[in-house]
């Protein structure tokens, strides 16, 4: 197994033995509990085995996430991902933390405005926010506080607005900004006997 | 008319008759075209027995084989790398991104008509070609290129701004070190304003 061989050569003392994290409901009570206690957040419950969702206020994020980092033991944020809840006028941020002590998922789910998206950022706690939150920075137009670097990241030429955001047409702007060719069909004849080109005076013809 | 390098003289002819079986192929797999290559370039299909050869560089290249959707991003590489290979140079548009747009036809990131930013020799239709469609597209190619009618590539030259102002328009001016007028003026086409 894939998880033994990483549990071998881990000197962490906290990596529990496999056979704790299969099978019992009771490391994913122990995770519940302990954000219950430190938070007082009581909506976070088990969905299936292993995974844990619930929602938390935006302001009250950065503080489980600092928790559940800290001291649940959750070293790896896996992905940060955004939704557009055009009808609320909401934004929902999926903050998704796997532990590799516990092999469990825990989904933070938090709701903020569309017209002022600004969270605060966690890449102080996990270096790969960074990215996680450049990307939805560019594509949703959420500000995340904190983040030294939200400059473009994959769409470089982009001047138009955040492209995934729902109330953005995706085919209204292609049409507008790209050239659409026309249906020929007459084409077969136009391609016979070399280079056709169209471009008026300055095209070939042979 | 002014004369240009298709002008045919009997060197010409030898030319060409040399140059069609010695085709070298960059290929620049952006889509999943690329997948259908392997078996047109391994023993099956084996592309070699017409001259044609994959080519690691622009500058050797002679045939630059787009396989698939290109976004805004990948044009701007494509424009540099075309206009870092040598003339004569054959573009092949491969499937019907290149076309049309293909399946991202309301995409907002990838462009719907390649031949629109750079001259296109051919296109292959078909989402995607398979291996007999694209030994069919050489061939044809190799039978042009004979008769001295594969002269795309002269269009750069010729409609340099109109290409300029399409490639300016999805991705802003850039400078791309290749001095296309010069060029013009050694292969005798026209007068290219910058």
């Amino acid at each position: 197994m894939i998880a033994d061989n990483y549990l071998a050569h881990t000197a962490d003392p906290r990596v529990r033995k496999p056979e704790a994290a299969t099978g019992s409901p009771r490391i994913e009570e122990e995770i519940i509990k302990a954000i219950q206690d430190a938070t007082g957040n009581e909506s976070f419950s088990l969905k299936a085995p292993r995974r844990i969702e619930g929602p938390v206020d935006s302001d009250r994020l950065h503080t489980l996430a600092s928790l559940i980092w800290s001291r649940v033991g959750f070293q790896h944020l896996s992905a940060i991902s955004c939704v557009d809840w055009l009808a609320e006028d909401e934004f929902e941020l999926v903050y998704h933390f796997w532990s590799y002590r516990d092999f469990c998922l825990v989904s933070a789910k938090t709701r903020i405005p569309r017209e002022t998206a600004s969270m605060p950022t966690v890449s102080d706690l996990w270096q790969p926010a960074l990215f996680f939150e450049r990307d939805i920075h560019e594509m949703f137009g959420v500000v995340f506080e904190g983040n030294p670097d939200l400059e473009k990241y994959i769409l470089s030429d982009w001047d138009g607005p955040p492209p995934m955001r729902k109330d953005f047409i995706t085919r209204e702007f292609a049409h507008d900004h790209f050239h659409f060719r026309d249906y020929e069909p007459d084409w077969d004849e136009l391609v016979k006997g070399g280079y056709h080109s169209n471009r008026g005076e300055g095209g070939t013809d042979v | 008319m002014e004369k240009t390098i298709t002008q045919r003289s009997a060197w010409d002819k030898v030319l060409t008759k040399l140059q069609k079986r010695s085709l070298w192929m960059l290929h620049y797999c952006t889509g999943c075209g690329a997948v259908e290559l392997p078996p047109t370039m391994t023993a099956r299909f084996d592309m070699e027995r017409f001259g044609i050869m994959p080519m690691v560089t622009p500058r050797q290249a002679d045939i630059l084989l787009i396989t698939g959707y290109l976004s805004v991003k990948t044009l701007k590489r494509v424009v540099l790398i075309y206009e870092q290979m040598q003339s004569p140079k054959y573009v092949v548009g491969f499937g019907s991104c290149t076309i049309n747009g293909g399946m991202y036809w309301n995409s907002y990131a990838t462009i719907k008509s390649l031949d629109q930013y750079i001259p296109v020799e051919f296109y292959l239709a078909g989402c995607m070609p398979r291996p007999e469609a694209i030994i069919e597209g050489f061939t044809e190619l190799i039978d042009r290129i004979g008769e001295g009618k594969a002269n795309s590539w002269e269009d750069y030259y010729k409609n340099y701004e109109f290409y300029r102002k399409n490639q300016e328009h999805v991705f802003g001016t850039i400078d791309t070190r290749t001095d296309i007028p010069d060029d013009a003026k050694y292969f005798k086409i026209g007068e290219v304003e910058k």
